[in-house]
């Protein structure tokens, strides 16, 4: 049988090379890969032109890389920036979770749980993919009994590209439009977090242009994110500065703390419901509640769909903002607007 | 552990789509393998939550991979191999020869940080707040990363005060009774077989057996009043009924709504719109059909996002919009006009 006719599948390639790179020593060169390794040979021309192969090499290399496993490229030190006597390898003490790593069985099916928060979304193949790691210890969950099925939405638009670009750390481009202005303003940022606070996604970077930390709520990005193939500027200290999220949430915290709306709400209604379980209101002795927010333009968007059953009493910017809402939509929807078919 | 740890819902079976999952796939059932000596397809496949046909598949792969090997041909001695007769008649699994792996693979950047990050949303289950549990495991997790963890977090979800009842409820499989603020503004008892806890964000709802509609209905926690848990047992368990991952079935109910909104904006539009609905281009925005069961909930979501969607027919639905955001506009007509040109406070 000729070997070209036989089919190696995409998992098969990509399994044999992750094999190939972790049983040598010393790394095999790209050629050598090319040549001998499963999925590869079948298609190298001895000699001949193996562009397309090669590309496929690299675009293999990434899926590999982007699945944690250290792939590295070791240059010929007489010949650097020679990229055909680079050596490649998989270090196998950088592959191996280290061996002191164990999960009891409490907490694999707290992981379990931790990891289902993501069943839709850009996060959801990151995490199964996590969770089929965790398994491959062995160790058995407690009986699922079904109770609980916690879940984060990602559905902006922005979560995917901006994640990526994080894990990347490269910079990202995208239009913004700020709550009062008319037209999205083009920003460059260096990302240094994603976080989610209260429901909504937010954006912690470094903005290039005013050479300061900004944080943007993704539903404000117009349009597409671009993810630059410029590396983040920031100092290598400070990228691998841990809780950057952390430090973005605490000043949304303190943010959320400081802003304080003041509204009344018909007695018995949904608002009156529900926004006396939102965390952190308070009941007045006058019957008003007074509620926390950490943007303007979000709690309006809030209380306007409550339509009648608030009045907002203060902040005045805040009373504006839901009466405009109230009136854009009254006047969208009269029928007098209605488009014929 | 906790209670609602314990109570952990079955993920839906995950098929590998993609190179990138079989890979993953591949990498993790080596050293499962590895660890157990023997075992069979079958709990092996339970194990991994997948079918065994993908255990199977996968150890087929398995036995013809390798390393080129000092002849570079791939030789018997260079790949792995199996125990034919106990995988043939036993369908047991038993590795006989290794390669190359021996060790379960570390965790990426993305991949510690989804766990990380879910883990920090799950700290606002009432069993589980300030538990220490979550920063060791967290921590366990970020030294098993090929990289540091990237920085994605989840602010605990805001939790609330029926949560615990509810969780004791469901442990103990007994019914629960409490006063519902409907959609339509009413309240009423209702009498419910708890089935089920599930969040989305900071929402919390209640998935059960309600025993005055002989159906299965969500109800969000914040619009609950008076919980009361009783000894009565639950009549169905969750195990014996379907619960989809969809909060509400839109396809059983029989208005159909056409919204129109910004085309960044779906995600607002949460169950409204669920993922796979169609969504067709009218110029810079998107449009869909929805199923509503009536208009009460629809108005209070297109008035909560003014400017992003809006209600192209049928007219009675943008009637009742318009009439909810003109009734919310006239409680302020007597207030006088304040007119303010700041944006406010808050991120950026």
């Amino acid at each position: 049988m000729a070997e070209s006719s036989v089919h190696v599948s995409v998992e098969e390639r990509l399994f044999s090379l992750v094999l190939a790179l972790l049983s040598s020593e010393y790394g095999l060169t790209k050629h050598q890969i090319l040549g001998t390794v499963q999925g590869y040979r079948q298609r190298y021309a001895v000699g001949g032109d193996n562009a397309t192969l090669e590309r496929q090499f690299e675009r293999d290399k990434d899926d590999i890389r982007e699945l944690g496993v250290p792939l590295e490229t070791v240059e010929d030190p007489a010949e650097p920036g020679n990229n055909q006597e680079s050596r490649y390898r998989i270090p196998k003490g950088d592959y191996n979770l280290p061996a002191d790593i164990t999960f009891t069985s409490e907490e694999v099916t707290l992981l379990n749980l931790a990891g289902m928060v993501w069943r839709e979304g850009s996060l959801s193949g990151d995490s199964r993919r996590a969770l089929l790691k965790l398994h491959s210890l062995g160790v058995e969950t407690l009986e699922p009994v079904v109770g609980y099925a916690p879940r984060v939405r990602t559905r902006d638009a922005a979560f995917g590209p901006l994640t990526d670009a994080l894990s990347r750390r490269l910079q990202v481009k995208f239009a913004y439009l700020k709550p009062g202005e008319t037209k999205a303003r083009e920003r460059i940022v260096d990302p240094l977090a994603v976080v989610q606070h209260r429901g909504r996604w937010y954006l912690f970077g470094l903005d290039q242009k005013v050479d300061a930390e900004r944080t943007y709520l993704l539903s404000r990005i117009a349009g597409k994110v671009t993810v630059t193939k410029k590396t983040s500027e920031l100092s290598p200290h400070k990228l691998g500065e841990e809780g950057s999220a952390a430090r973005c949430l605490a000043q949304l915290d303190a943010i959320w703390e400081s802003n304080i709306a003041t509204v009344n709400t018909v007695a018995g209604s949904d608002a009156d419901a529900r926004l006396e379980k939102r965390g952190g209101s308070i009941r007045n002795s006058d019957a008003s509640l007074s509620l926390h927010f950490t943007d303007t333009a979000l709690i309006a968007d809030e209380l306007a769909g409550f339509g009648p059953e608030v009045l907002v009493l203060a902040p005045a910017d805040l009373i504006d903002a839901v009466r405009r809402r109230l009136a854009q939509t009254a006047a969208a929807h009269a029928l007098a607007s209605e488009q014929p078919a | 552990m906790t209670d609602l740890n314990q109570n952990i819902a079955a993920a839906a079976t995950p098929t590998f789509k993609f190179a990138k999952d079989k890979l993953a796939f591949l990498l993790s059932l080596v050293p499962f393998l590895i660890e157990r000596d023997e075992v069979t397809v079958t709990a092996t496949a339970r194990h991994f939550d997948v079918s065994e046909n993908t255990i199977r598949e996968a150890v087929n792969l398995l036995t013809v991979s390798g390393i080129p090997g000092e002849s570079d041909f791939y030789q018997h001695g260079d790949l792995f191999d199996i125990d034919w007769d106990a995988f043939e008649l036993r369908d047991e699994i038993i590795l006989t020869q290794l390669v190359a792996i021996d060790d379960s693979p570390r965790f990426s950047a993305r991949e510690a940080a989804a766990l990380i990050a879910g883990l920090q949303y799950l700290q606002s289950l009432p069993e589980n707040a300030g538990s220490s549990a979550y920063a060791h495991l967290a921590a366990t997790l970020a030294r098993g990363s090929s990289g540091a963890p990237s920085e994605v977090a989840v602010a605990p979800a805001e939790g609330s005060s029926w949560l615990a009842s509810i969780t004791a409820a469901l442990t103990e499989g007994t019914r629960l009774s409490f006063s519902y603020l409907n959609s339509q503004g009413g309240r009423e008892q209702r009498e419910v077989d708890p089935l089920r806890v599930d969040s989305t964000n900071d929402d919390w709802y209640l998935r059960g057996w309600d025993h005055g509609r002989g159906a299965i209905r969500t109800f969000r926690l914040d619009r609950i009043d008076a919980l009361k848990t009783t000894t009565e047992p639950i009549q169905f368990k969750a195990a014996d009924v379907h619960l989809s991952d969809a909060l509400f079935d839109a396809s059983a109910q029989d208005l159909t709504v056409v919204l129109e909104f910004a085309t960044e904006a779906v995600d607002l539009l949460g169950d409204y719109v669920p993922e796979g609905t169609r969504v067709t281009q009218h110029g810079e925005f998107s449009r869909a059909s929805v199923r509503v069961a009536h208009f009460h909930g629809l108005k209070r979501l297109v008035t909560s996002l003014a400017g992003v969607v809006r209600v192209v027919s049928p007219p009675e639905a943008r009637m009742a919009v318009a009439e909810w955001a003109a009734a919310g506009a006239a409680r302020y007509a007597a207030t006088g006009t304040t007119t303010s040109h700041t944006t406010g406070n808050g991120v950026v």
